[in-house]
């Protein structure tokens, strides 16, 4: 805030030729000042915040306040999560969850990718903008339609299992009525459901990523290979792949973050935090924090030990990355 | 460690951003002698019945203080808690709130209620109130909410598919199930009890039917009672509508009371939980409905019906507020007998005063009589601050049932686990 003010008034009072150079030296972070205050305000003071709290003991809203004291937890939050049986319970959900979306989503998004570049102009751009629509949808909005689709009585898969005819569906399923069928009872179903939603909602950003870069790849690349005699899976693994690992990666990096904090799709098709054999940090820091009664100190704890995690897997993995780029 | 006391009111203010975009009213230090306006905040939608009661008060609130504006503001039930922690944590709440009664003493426990023992004393009217509605609004001998309005739950039937089937309103576990099935039967596609598996207040009239208690203090120790063998008989027997006789789909394990009260609503269900406050709600969803409606109080297992959990909601000054003896005022307005008589009547709620329930008013409503009769023999759910963790966090008991309804565990294991799950919470210093 006071570099703000002391610029013009040191620009007006030099005339010397000094003066001529520090304009286009400070113009820079001059630029950047105002995107740094929203972001340090807006993120990193917070994000401090959580740090900080995760040490003390802090359970009634007033000590938000300042209205009382913040006693001094050390560890002990910590302490706290992860000597709870539970906690190994949402971690393996978290990690079992994001791998395999992360897998299902650039698998389906790479093929995708591989689809629109081969299309015609106008059928790329129909596909496309058909795809983007899942990824414009909002996470809340989308995740509601999606629960409706499989609601217990009227919903279009319900409706659809009614359909199949009883003799096949009682070979396959073992019953014919699925009115008032538990899409949501068993933990494996309810992450089934949950990964078609989340994938659902995340591949159309892969498809197109990987899309624009294969538009960098030079066409000669595989017409040569063609020649050579390479079919088209040797061409991706040989080609494709190797010039394309650097956007694999930033999207792998971005999927597995994303991915590993996934809330709202959670919370929508869950009907909140109730269902606590399938929590995941995200939702689980939520619930300790926020379900009466409040535990902030110990849902920060959650949220702090989630963001190591993230940092630690995207850190190997960028490394690993980083690595290979300079073996090639 | 004061630096980051210091730095906690700006945590605040950031973490209720919500708080300040809603903008409740100012009531900042310099203000303590202004008692230009009062806010009252209510909870739910705010029906046309409601505002112009609320209307009607404000006017009778009026002839004693005519300078005071009373601003009323409706919150959704679910948002309350948030809405309630950005009070808390900005400062800035209204002067009087309404909550649900199973909330007063966690938000007491937050200091967010002011103590209004020595209020209640010097209060005449306020001695004929439901003691067990009273004693649920206190924390450590201490009062902090008024009762505003009392309900139980009940069972709604469909009279014409009961007529069908050719049975009657149950009066024992037999018969219910013997009934379900029965119109079940005669109406296919339908289900014959719209069970809330993952709610656990309806559940508590089969578990206080089966003589089991939720938790029992004994000097500084709680005890569950969900391990002994009344409790067992309880959760089995409200299971096996799902696994066994299979009178409510294995959806319901998911379903809390309003997805339940929907399938009777939508003409899927033959009976349901619900109370008799949704008559309005039901109501919206199949305005045809009332015409073959009826209702019977939860039985017990051999036949007295089952006691119900005493609902309602509270009415609590807010401990930030500067207008306490304003707020005060406007609330025995609020609850004077004559406003409480009519309020209940608008929502299909009873009034909080022993005189005014126990009359011939309700015995002969064709709705109302089963709520009258559950309201004679209610229970409350364990008085601790600490139970809103087991209720709304940890949801022990709406897990305990699930699990058995999914078939995840058996009953045996199930009510093991939900009683040392319980109990680590109730006794955890």
């Amino acid at each position: 805030m006071t570099t703000l003010t002391e610029v013009p008034e040191t620009t007006a009072a030099r005339e010397t030729p000094a003066r001529r150079r520090r304009p286009v030296d400070r113009l820079p972070y001059l630029l950047l000042l105002p995107g740094s205050v929203i972001i340090g305000v807006l993120l990193l003071w917070p994000l401090g915040q959580v740090v900080v709290m995760s040490f003390f003991k802090l359970d009634n809203v007033r000590q938000l306040r300042g209205d009382r004291d913040w006693p001094w937890a050390g560890l002990g939050n910590y302490a706290d999560v992860l000597g709870d049986p539970f906690f190994w319970t949402v971690l393996r959900n978290t990690v079992l969850f994001a791998a395999a979306n992360v897998v299902l989503t650039m698998i389906l998004g790479t093929l995708v990718g591989l689809l629109l570049n081969r299309l015609g102009r106008r059928m790329a751009a129909f596909v496309a903008s058909c795809v983007m629509l899942a990824w414009a949808t909002p996470a809340l909005t989308g995740t509601i339609v999606w629960k409706w689709i499989f609601d217990d009585t009227s919903g279009l898969v319900t409706w659809f299992f009614n359909a199949l005819p009883d003799g096949l569906s009682q070979a396959l399923f073992g019953r014919t009525d699925w009115t008032g069928y538990g899409w949501f009872n068993s933990p494996l179903l309810f992450f089934a459901i949950l990964t078609l939603v989340v994938v659902w909602h995340s591949f159309p950003f892969i498809a197109v990523s990987v899309l624009a870069g294969l538009k960098s790849v030079p066409s000669e690349l595989h017409e040569a290979a063609r020649v050579d005699g390479a079919g088209p899976w040797k061409a991706f693994w040989k080609i494709t792949v190797p010039l394309l690992r650097p956007v694999f990666g930033i999207l792998i990096v971005l999927s597995t973050i994303w991915d590993f904090k996934v809330f709202t799709q959670y919370y929508v098709l869950a009907g909140g935090t109730q269902d606590r054999p399938t929590f995941m940090l995200s939702v689980y820091s939520y619930a300790e924090a926020f379900s009466p009664p409040p535990k902030y100190g110990l849902g920060a704890a959650i949220a702090v030990i989630l963001t190591l995690i993230l940092l630690v897997v995207t850190g190997l993995y960028v490394r690993m990355v980083l690595k290979q780029e300079e073996d090639a | 460690m004061n630096r980051w006391k210091r730095l906690a009111p700006v945590t605040a203010v950031v973490a209720s951003a919500a708080m300040v975009l809603a903008g409740c009213g100012g009531s900042g230090d310099d203000e303590a002698a202004d008692n230009s306006k009062l806010t009252v905040w209510m909870m739910g939608e705010g029906s046309e019945a409601q505002t112009s009661f609320l209307d009607g008060v404000e006017t009778e609130f009026r002839q004693k203080h005519p300078d005071t504006d009373v601003v009323v503001q409706y919150i959704p039930w679910l948002e309350a808690p948030k809405k309630f922690q950005a009070a808390l944590a900005g400062g800035e709440g209204p002067d009087i709130t309404e909550l649900g009664n199973t909330e007063t003493q966690g938000w007491a426990a937050q200091e967010a209620l002011a103590d209004i023992s020595g209020r209640m004393n010097g209060w005449a009217e306020g001695k004929d109130i439901l003691p067990d509605l009273v004693k649920n609004a206190q924390l450590d001998g201490k009062q902090y909410g008024v009762p505003w309005y009392a309900g139980v739950r009940a069972i709604y039937y469909r009279t014409d598919w009961f007529a069908e089937a050719g049975v009657k309103p149950p009066t024992n576990w037999e018969e219910l199930v013997s009934v379900a099935k029965a119109v079940q039967a005669k109406k296919p596609g339908t289900y014959g009890l719209a069970l809330p598996g993952n709610s656990e207040l309806p559940f508590y009239s089969f578990l206080w039917g089966a003589g089991a208690e939720i938790a029992t203090k004994d000097g500084d120790t709680w005890k569950s009672g969900y391990n002994t063998p009344e409790a067992q008989k309880a959760v089995k027997f409200w299971t096996d509508l799902v696994t066994v006789h299979k009178v409510a789909p294995p959806a319901a394990a998911g379903w809390n009371e309003i997805d339940a009260r929907t399938q009777f609503a939508t003409g899927k269900a033959a009976m349901a939980f619900a109370g008799s406050w949704q008559q309005g709600a039901i109501k919206k969803d199949n305005p045809e409905i009332e015409k073959v409606w009826g209702t019977f109080p939860i039985p017990g297992p051999a036949g007295q019906p089952a006691p119900g959990f005493a609902g309602g909601s509270d009415l609590a000054l807010w401990e930030d507020s500067e207008r306490k003896d304003l707020a005060w005022d406007y609330l025995t307005v609020l609850l004077s007998k004559k406003n409480d008589q009519a309020f209940a009547d608008s929502l299909g709620f009873f009034p909080v005063y022993q005189d005014l329930v126990g009359g011939d008013k309700y015995a002969n409503d064709k709705v109302m009589a089963a709520f009258a009769t559950t309201l004679k023999s209610t229970k409350l759910t364990p008085l601790t601050p600490k139970w809103v963790e087991v209720s709304r966090n940890k949801t022990v008991t709406q897990a305990m049932n699930s699990s058995v309804m999914k078939g995840q565990k058996t009953v045996e294991k199930a009510t093991a686990d939900a009683a040392a799950e319980m109990e680590s919470i109730l006794n955890a210093k």
